[in-house]
């Protein structure tokens, strides 16, 4: 037996929430775009109806399709995140670490924040060739930004007590790194971290789409070329949960490790 | 010597620094010049480009996306964000769905824009317009919350109409955080431009860089990416200026 039906004013309520204006959104988009698609009333070939966007989304995440080219863009992003972190982190706590440094180098490295990375691609492509390495180059070196200035970012909070403390008991240069600068810096460093892992994404899928073997940037410019539009929408689609995905793991993992890290913004574009 | 002029012969004395160490490698052979052009030689190229090239005209097309990019962000940003601080429930809810597309790899779709405006600057400004608006509807949303509401009592005490209390209180109260939301918005509107061009080889500078790749032109690659990073840095400086100068 059915229940007694909802108070409408209950209804709206819950509609008249942040949430519910969000989810209602997102709803009508795919209605209006559902709706489009199906009827063909603007540009057919450009709108592809919801259904088959996901029947393709559905067959990427079933099938192993998709799987060459997955292992392609995960080895240039992991790749590329680990260079940056490597580089970026040692690099943000030495030039953090002197005042006088920090003025010289900081408004060179902001300067050098600006320029799209992507327009490095052609060097990395003479020095690299066209396979997975030069996608890493560029991913590494947009995410080399991010990380290392927000280390530096974090360097400028270290109270200058604990560094004064570790050499009055006699700690080298890198006792103090890894036990004083590390340790007080790790939310930053985390934030940076996973903000360099969103420009990562964008650097090597971007320098994909525009020469490459493999790599799903690789396969949405070929879809395009194919001008199989229904399947460039859902790999796009997937490209953004799959990032979402990682955003959000890294960001509970950081989270848990340094609650700083939570308070970290999203990326913009590091790119 | 003052302090920032010791700072800034610092900094220039790295950049050349490098830029020596890369024509020695270069010129002493250590490095092909098949990977790598003498930075003599890129400057010239560039010179020979700028002088009897097309690089004025390229970078013309480059500023006119970046302005005509900046004129719709300005436009449609100030609207919405005014929209969005007017209607609060709907500014709490979308500001999370801003933030959201904000930081998603967006530009990947470009192949929509070009088979939706063709190969063509039109579809650069598009998306381009898409990472000036965010910031631009994001900074005017708060700006107008941050009006400080003691200046909207003394307006009201003073029997101010609505829309003298927009122009002499609101309008320059909200501007300087408005402005920054502009300055923001430029530079990402600047990455994009150039970042597309490059990757969709239409428009300008970037097409510039581009076309020099499929032609393995050494030299040509290393001063239109020379070009691509002057305008970048040119471009954040005149910014930098400008709003210390708005702020005076």
């Amino acid at each position: 037996m059915a229940g007694p039906p909802p108070n409408r004013s209950a209804i709206a309520a819950k509609i008249q929430t942040p949430f519910g204006i969000r989810a209602l959104t997102l709803l009508g988009v795919v209605v209006i775009w559902e709706f489009i698609g199906r009827a063909g009333l603007l540009f057919p070939e450009l709108f592809p109806s919801v259904t088959e966007i996901l029947q393709s989304l559905w067959t990427y995440v079933t099938t192993p399709v998709m799987l060459p080219h997955l292992k392609a863009s995960l080895y240039e992003v992991g790749g590329a995140i680990a260079i940056a972190a490597v580089s970026g982190v040692p690099l943000g706590i030495l030039w953090g670490s002197k005042k006088s440094w920090l003025e010289i180098v900081e408004p060179l490295i902001l300067y050098a924040a600006v320029v799209p990375k992507i327009v490095i691609f052609p060097v990395f492509i003479l020095f690299l060739g066209i396979d997975v390495h030069s996608k890493l180059a560029v991913g590494a070196i947009a995410a080399f930004f991010p990380i290392s200035l927000l280390t530096i970012a974090g360097m400028r909070e270290v109270k200058k007590v604990y560094v004064d403390v570790a050499r009055t008991i006699g700690a080298s240069p890198l006792q103090i790194a890894m036990n004083v600068y590390l340790p007080a810096i790790a939310g930053q460093v985390f934030t940076g971290i996973r903000i360099g892992l969103g420009a990562a994404v964008t650097g090597a899928l971007l320098a994909e789409t525009k020469v490459a073997k493999a790599g799903l940037g690789f396969m949405i410019v070929e879809y395009y070329g194919q001008f199989r539009i229904a399947d460039m929408y859902s790999l796009l689609l997937f490209i953004f949960i799959l990032a979402s995905l990682a955003n959000w793991a890294m960001k509970s993992v950081f989270g848990f490790l340094s609650p700083v890290s939570r308070q970290g913004g999203d990326a913009g574009m590091y790119f | 010597m003052s302090e920032s002029t010791r700072l800034a012969a610092w900094r220039l004395g790295i950049i050349v620094g490098a830029l020596l160490i890369v024509e020695a490698s270069v010129r002493g052979g250590w490095i092909s010049t098949f990977f790598l052009a003498a930075p003599t030689r890129a400057a010239l190229v560039f010179w020979q480009q700028l002088t009897y090239g097309n690089a004025l005209l390229l970078t013309s097309i480059t500023l006119c996306e970046i302005a005509a990019c900046l004129v719709i962000a300005a436009v449609f940003g100030v609207l919405a964000g005014f929209f969005l601080w007017r209607h609060k429930l709907i500014g709490t809810s979308y500001e999370m769905l801003l933030a959201a597309l904000f930081s998603s790899p967006v530009i990947l779709a470009y192949p929509i824009f070009l088979v939706t405006f063709g190969r063509t600057s039109a579809a650069v400004i598009a998306l381009s317009s898409i990472f000036g608006l965010i910031p631009i509807i994001m900074n005017t949303r708060s700006a107008f919350q941050n009006v400080n509401p003691i200046l909207l009592q003394v307006g009201a005490s003073m029997n101010l109409t609505r829309r003298q209390l927009f122009r002499h209180i609101l309008i320059p109260a909200v501007a300087p955080a408005i402005f920054s939301g502009f300055r923001l918005a430029l530079t990402y509107i600047l990455k994009s431009v150039l970042g597309l061009e490059y990757v969709a080889q239409v428009g300008g500078v970037g097409m510039w860089l581009s076309d020099a790749a499929y032609k393995f032109e050494v030299e040509e690659v290393y001063a239109g990416l020379f070009g691509t990073i002057a305008l970048s840095i040119l471009f954040l400086y005149l910014i930098n200026r400008s709003e210390r100068w708005f702020r005076k």
